[in-house]
């Protein structure tokens, strides 16, 4: 497939390719999030979450889903085990947060460790800030968890991985982003698609299960 | 399939919710008015609407420092001013024994002056605020349990939710606090929703959680459709009123019946929840298009159109929901006496009384003259006395005949007892084995009372005329 001469455009500003891509993937991701939530219902930590975990997800490739998931689940795993270890303390917000992150962070640099040891180097190799972006949704998770409860915390984190998965399995399909640097204006639709979803009053799908026996009268 | 398509026009879901409804006609200062309780509050009880009273507050933690804990009362609710979902209400019942810096919370567990402190810098700090912003904390006057609500809830008080547009009360649900929700009347934490018919204030249909349909409190079989919730008129006037005085377009207000004062307004929601609609068994936008539009210029009018529209044809729903009969307040009954005797008279339907009492000659016409005998010269002996245990007064009575039971009644003079004897009555075309005590009702105008332990198969609807065949059947 060609370039668009726009795309050819930018990439002879010296802009790397793969930035641009990112770039412009960023808008599909967050309207995919906007979408599950007005549409088919399903919350997640809100937009910014899914889409950078998304991003998390396809830094840490080759093993993106590998790796991602499993660092996914043990930073909420610590992050819930954290909380419940200090909940007798009865210390304030932010402290509370910082000392959770803290933990997190040591036990990371031990699965690397760990990982090292084996002769498993490809975490250890994969930048820092997919996994930096990992590790700071424990704000989003406890903050959650003191308002709604561990339950629905550990929903809306599983909700949130779910977005992110389909998300990553979008954009990295190779097909879909030889695509979208063919026809980069394409991107340009995701606004009017999410004005369309800014005004839309239908039931979600999930609503229709919440209200199904509302639904089910005559 | 097609079915369900039709009617989610007449749900109203969350994005219909916010877009319509909740941006257009709750404006930001309408917003804060609500998510600020004790401005509202203080408007609130300007305008004349009752509200819990305030027993102090905490603006700082220099005013945290400095508060004089032996101010406050032995019962309180400690709340965050911009708390939501009820979340960090924290309750106590009355003092420790012999502190005056422990309070007892519902679940037995001691809340010490450290625990409030801790609690109330987690509120200055907006630990439950809705943007986690600094906040306010304030102790308010404990709502004491309505007895009628007694057996439904659990520790908490029950609330009642009214949803209201343009002045017109659309939708209510009775929310009972339960074990699960910790004793607090939120459907998220896991309290009961019951439907309300919003003619009558009668329970409907209830579910418990996120959407499961239940008939009775849980592990027991207390029916919860058929609850009168008493003060109806007050409540939906308490309701349509703050919407007037608040601003906002589409409201929920959450009102408590307190038992000393009568109904209390607890909360505004510029953002009512949905479940609602299940607990109504009924969709809340083909209510609200039915009252979009509409001029109603004064509470009374509004509430009118209510009852008018959402309520009603409740007789045949409740009958055929809790498998209860709807009868009037006074019903012509049949009675069962001795050697086959049946007397047909007019009775009292009084649920405010507890048991079932008949007249001393209705009961000589029965066929139950020795027991009256018997009674009567068991009595002759006493005007009042003082309680007995329960074997005592057995002794008393047990040697007269058909007598079952003996029940106390206390007055204001003191405490007298009946005796019980076992029949059977026909109410509605429903036989049932009833205990009636045997009185002297001469002096009033129905020879017979019904009362509550012999009406758990009926609903009482005070403005059902009772069918007064040919027979005579006042004395």
């Amino acid at each position: 497939m060609e370039f668009s001469p726009i795309t050819q455009f930018i990439v002879d500003q010296n802009v790397p390719a793969q930035t641009m891509a990112l770039l412009l993937l960023l808008p599909v991701v967050a309207t995919l999030a906007s979408f599950f939530r007005q549409v088919v219902g399903i919350k997640a930590f809100g937009i910014y979450t899914p889409s950078i975990i998304t991003f998390a997800l396809l830094a840490f490739d080759p093993n993106g889903l590998k790796y991602g998931i499993a660092i996914f689940a043990s930073v909420i795993v610590i992050g819930m085990v954290t909380r419940y270890v200090l909940r007798r303390f009865r210390l304030l917000y932010l402290p509370r947060v910082a000392i959770t992150l803290s933990v997190i962070s040591f036990s990371m640099l031990g699965i690397l460790v760990i990982g090292g040891a084996y002769h498993r180097t490809g975490l250890a190799g994969v930048s820092i800030f997919p996994l930096l972006i990992m590790i700071t949704i424990t704000e989003k998770f406890v903050a959650l968890q003191l308002e709604k409860g561990t339950q629905a915390a550990l929903l809306l984190a599983a909700e949130t991985l779910g977005i992110s998965l389909v998300g990553y399995a979008l954009i990295s399909w190779p097909s879909f982003v030889l695509f979208i640097l063919a026809y980069p204006w394409t991107v340009l639709l995701t606004i009017p698609l999410n004005v369309l979803l800014g005004k839309w009053t239908g039931l979600r799908l999930t609503e229709y299960v919440r209200f199904l026996n509302v639904l089910r009268q005559k | 399939m097609f079915e369900l398509l039709r009617n989610s026009r007449e749900v109203l879901g969350m994005n219909a919710r916010n877009l319509d409804y909740v941006r257009p006609l709750n404006r930001r200062r309408s917003r804060e008015f609500a998510d600020n309780k004790l401005l509202a509050k203080r408007l609130l009880r300007k305008n004349g609407l009752p509200v819990p009273g305030l027993v102090a507050r905490i603006r700082n933690h220099a005013e945290l420092d400095t508060f004089d804990w032996d101010s406050l009362p032995g019962s309180f609710a400690l709340k965050p001013n911009r708390g939501f979902g009820g979340e960090g209400i924290l309750i106590v019942y009355g003092r420790r024994r012999g502190r005056t810096d422990a309070w007892v919370k519902a679940n037995g567990s001691v809340v010490t002056v450290d625990d409030l402190k801790a609690h109330i810098r987690n509120i200055l700090d907006g630990s439950y605020s809705l943007t986690n912003t600094p906040d306010i904390a304030f102790f308010e006057e404990r709502l004491k349990l309505l007895k009628l609500f007694k057996p439904y809830a659990y520790k908490g008080i029950p609330d009642i939710r009214v949803i209201v547009f343009n002045k017109v009360p659309v939708m209510a649900m009775l929310r009972l606090p339960t074990r699960e929700s910790d004793g607090k009347a939120n459907l998220q934490q896991g309290a009961i929703g019951l439907g309300i018919d919003l003619a009558t204030g009668t329970t409907t249909s209830a579910v418990v959680g996120k959407s499961f349909i239940i008939e009775y409190v849980p592990k027991t079989r207390l029916a919860l459709s058929g609850i009168r919730i008493p003060y109806w008129n007050e409540i939906l006037r308490i309701a349509v009123e703050s919407q007037s005085v608040s601003g906002l377009g589409f409201l929920g207000a959450d009102i408590a019946i307190d038992r000393d004062r009568g109904p209390v307004l607890l909360e505004l929601n510029a953002r009512p929840g949905l479940s609602i609609q299940i607990a109504n068994l009924t969709g809340l936008k083909g209510r609200l298009d039915r009252v979009k539009g509409l001029k109603v210029k004064t509470t009374e009018r509004g509430i009118l159109l209510g009852k008018n529209l959402f309520g009603g044809e409740i007789e045949e729903e409740i009958e055929e929901l809790s498998g209860k009969r709807v009868i009037g307040s006074v019903e012509k009954v049949r009675l069962f006496g001795k050697d086959g005797k049946e007397i047909v008279v007019e009775a009292k339907i009084d649920t405010g009384a507890d048991s079932t009492s008949i007249d001393i000659d209705l009961a000589r016409d029965l066929g139950y003259g020795k027991t009256v005998d018997g009674y009567l010269e068991a009595a002759k002996d006493w005007d009042e006395i003082s309680e007995l245990t329960r074997t005592e007064r057995w002794k008393m009575f047990e040697h007269i005949q058909d007598v079952v039971a003996t029940i106390p009644i206390k007055s204001a003079s003191g405490t007298t007892y009946r005796v019980a004897i076992r029949t059977e009555i026909e109410v509605d075309g429903l036989r049932i084995p009833a205990r009636a005590t045997i009185i002297d009702r001469s002096g009033l105008e129905y020879p017979m009372i019904i009362g509550r332990k012999s009406l758990a198969r009926f609903l009482v609807d005070v403005t059902k005329r009772t069918n007064t065949g040919s027979s005579p059947a006042k004395r």
